[in-house]
């Protein structure tokens, strides 16, 4: 437990920009994901296991809560995906690119391609969520 | 560079740890598709206040989305739990401590896929 703490403490003193920052967002995001993944194959298992009760899973995703969380999942999802994407080229096919100016350049690229596919499926999901909970847009 | 302070280091022999690190790999270059495919279908052509029971009784009835479910079961998780467990050992260091940690997430890791795969394999039951 103390190497836990120790770990803490160095995730925030340490300075390590942008290359310290996509290694906490692909650890978070990939956790996230990881931790979501269970809990959906669970709930899609009910179908076969107790479908009446699926109904009720559906309309704890349907919260304004989940529809948030769902969001951010898309994000880590996104995000994830590209992050990894750079790191297996990088690690597979060019590691002469394990440089830091080139690390640097290649994470604010990373952000903003996440940022890109990410910003019009946010939007999506905010207008279903005011059109289905909130009867916005004539829903 | 002068030869005499020049240190070769020999290639580790690959084991288990770097079959796995591989895998991590490769099966995200396989997951990117899938995963994206699933999150744009669901969560943004669909959305969630569209899905119920009777339209992932729909989507079963086609062999082809339960395979691609399938496949999303089998590499996902497993990316998942091994991504745990690379996340778990920078924190847990004695090698007993590790072994118990590769058992337990194995374990996790068999008891989710079979209610996952069960629930695949069986679809989707009428209420009764």
């Amino acid at each position: 437990m103390s190497s836990f703490k120790t770990t803490m403490i160095g995730y925030v003193g340490y300075r390590g920009r942008e290359g310290q920052i996509s290694f906490l967002l692909h650890r978070i995001t990939g956790l996230g994901t990881a931790l979501f993944l269970t809990i959906h194959i669970l709930d899609t298992s009910l179908v076969y296991f107790f479908p009446q009760l699926y109904s009720h899973a559906i309309d704890v995703y349907r919260t304004t809560a989940f529809g948030i969380g769902e969001i951010a999942l898309v994000f880590s999802v996104l995000f994830h995906g590209v992050n990894g994407l750079r790191v297996a080229y990088v690690d597979l096919i060019a590691p002469k690119l394990w440089t830091i100016p080139k690390s640097r350049s290649s994470v604010r690229w990373t952000l903003a391609v996440t940022l890109i596919l990410w910003l019009p499926a946010a939007g999506i999901m905010l207008y279903n969520i005011l059109r289905h909970n909130y009867g916005l847009f004539g829903g | 560079m002068n030869a005499s302070t020049v240190r070769t280091v020999q290639k580790p022999k690959p084991n288990y740890e770097t079959i796995a690190w591989k895998w991590m790999r490769y099966s995200a270059l396989l997951l990117i598709p899938l995963v994206w495919g699933h999150v744009l279908l669901q969560d943004i052509i669909v959305g969630v206040h569209r899905i119920d029971l009777d339209y992932v009784a729909l989507r079963w009835a086609s062999i082809g989305w339960r395979t691609y479910d399938t496949l999303l079961l089998a590499f996902a998780f497993a990316h998942g739990v091994n991504g745990i467990r690379q996340v778990l050992r920078d924190y847990i260091h004695s090698p007993a401590k590790q072994k118990w940690l590769n058992w337990g997430l194995l374990a996790f890791w068999v008891v989710i896929v079979a209610i996952g795969g069960i629930a695949l394999i069986g679809g989707v039951r009428t209420i009764p």
